[in-house]
């Protein structure tokens, strides 16, 4: 038994000296699993959008909303253009799973039954819920990119600062 | 309060005992806190929810420890005759079962972590108006509470070996090992930092099979002792030495023969039944109570003591000893 706890201190920590070596070696933290923020910036940004107004509101030519207004503000600061899918929250989450999407917006809130197979964002809003609720207002990331999900994040706070 | 069962306990025994209950106490308040602490920053991280756990199933034993305690102090009864012993054998089985249990399932979520390839998101919070990564706050605090286990892990295991508890032991030994849930998880989180989303699992599988591991080792330990096993030191690698001081002290006897013991260990009182083979003088009453009461006072832990007079010594080890002479010859 004692020969077992040796190793296994052993073990651990080479592993944590392993992991910090690493984290020295100039990777940024937080990363993307498939690089995705990367990607995106200086080129395009895909955002899935499902209409929810005031949020999202695809009616007119092109879509409107608060949501649309800071998902393009969010593109603007890592110099990328956005490409607009529609669709409904399942086949946009799918998309989201697959790495077909970088983004999904329409006034989804911390309550979002998708939680579980997508990244849900801080709230970055309250609103009013129709069954008289409030909730905080939350966009969605695909799993394990959490260099966007910071990137989004901290631009969110930054934009809403001073609102609520 | 002085007493186990019906014994009276000698002073630093009871020192002993009182600075465990409190140190237990103080324990529980303790990690009552770094609960709240992981539970406030542990977010998506698999290794950090495990190591959360962990941190919950650690109050188990300490807390079966102070029932325990609380009940073997009760004296022995008509309805038990044997006293209320068992009770800190029975408070350790309940340990071990429950984290034999949640690591198990720990386990399998780990696993299945994996094989899914889920992605842990890690976002940012904020803390006092500043918009951190929340991995750093992860790391943070499992760096710093890596201490905590580190100094009352040695406390208890100076307090266990005194008091000769397994229980206690069991205790003093998980937290001892505690500091590599922190460091795994610390891996896990840093691992999803850096973009390598199977790290996490594969801390938290680590953290889950340590769960694991230690309720088969406790499990097995307080089974052990609850099939009366002989007795023990703390961590049952060898025969308690009582045994060889039990059987020499009757040997020693002018009216004794041969002599030989069966001791068990009820969790914190043992109970030994000696056999005595007597001079062809015989033996008187006197004598036996005598010898009873002397081995009563040869170690604060003997609590029941029953002499049976014999002719022949037939113990389970004189068996095991003829049958290896017989073995020998042929």
């Amino acid at each position: 038994m004692r020969a077992t706890r040796r190793l296994r201190s052993a073990a651990v920590a080479l592993a944590a000296a392993a992991t910090i070596a690493l984290a020295g070696c100039g990777i940024t933290i937080p990363s993307d699993v498939d690089g995705t923020l990367d990607r995106a910036t200086d080129g395009v940004l895909e955002v899935g959008i499902t209409p929810n107004p005031p949020h999202v509101d695809t009616s007119g030519e092109q879509p409107t909303g608060t949501e649309i207004a800071l998902v393009t503000s969010f593109a603007g600061s890592i110099g990328a253009s956005v490409a607009w899918t529609e669709g409904s929250e399942q086949s946009l989450v799918q998309l989201l799973e697959i790495g077909e999407l970088d983004l999904v917006v329409g006034g989804f809130t911390e309550q979002t039954p998708w939680s579980d197979r997508v990244a849900v964002t801080r709230a970055y809003a309250e609103a009013a819920q129709p069954d008289g609720s409030t909730s905080g207002l939350v966009m969605l990331a695909p799993m394990g990119e959490n260099a966007l999900l910071s990137a989004l994040e901290r631009h969110l706070d930054a934009e809403t600062e001073g609102q609520s | 309060m002085s007493r186990i069962g019906g014994r009276e306990l000698p002073e630093e025994v009871e020192l002993a005992l009182r600075k465990a209950r409190i140190l237990e106490w103080a324990v529980l308040a303790y990690t009552a806190c770094t609960i709240t602490v992981v539970a406030l920053v542990m977010g998506n991280s698999q290794a950090m929810q495990t190591a959360w756990v962990e941190d919950i199933l650690s109050t188990i034993p300490q807390i079966a420890f102070l029932i325990a305690l609380f009940v073997i102090r009760r004296p022995p009864s008509a309805k038990h005759p044997y006293g209320y012993h068992r009770a800190m054998g029975v408070g350790h089985l309940v340990a071990g079962v429950a984290l034999l249990a949640v690591g198990a399932n720990l386990c399998f979520e780990a696993v299945s972590g994996l094989v899914k390839q889920e992605h842990p998101p890690i976002g940012t919070m904020q803390l006092f108006g500043v918009t951190i990564w929340q991995g750093w706050a992860m790391v943070a605090v499992m760096a710093l509470i890596v201490i905590g286990p580190l100094i009352y892990g040695r406390m208890k295991m100076k307090l266990a070996k005194q008091l000769n508890n397994k229980l206690l032991y069991a205790d003093a030994d998980m937290a001892q090992a505690d500091w590599t849930t922190n460091a795994g998880s610390i891996i896990g989180v840093l691992g999803i930092g850096m973009g390598i989303w199977w790290l996490d699992g594969a801390a938290a599988l680590f953290i889950s099979v340590g769960i694991l591991w230690d309720g088969v080792k406790n499990t097995r330990a307080s089974v052990l002792d609850l099939m009366d096993m002989r007795a023990t030191t703390y961590d049952q690698s060898e025969p308690d030495p009582v045994h060889e001081r039990v059987d020499a002290l009757l040997r020693r006897r002018r009216w004794v023969h041969d002599a030989a013991s069966r001791i068990r260990d009820q969790g914190q009182a043992l109970h030994v039944d000696a056999y005595v083979v007597p001079k062809r003088r015989g033996a008187k009453v006197a004598d036996v109570d005598r010898a009873i009461s002397d081995i009563v006072a040869l170690d604060w832990r003997v609590q029941d003591v029953s002499i049976t007079v014999v002719a022949e010594l037939d113990l389970p080890e004189q068996q095991e000893e003829e049958r290896e002479r017989r073995g020998g010859e042929r």
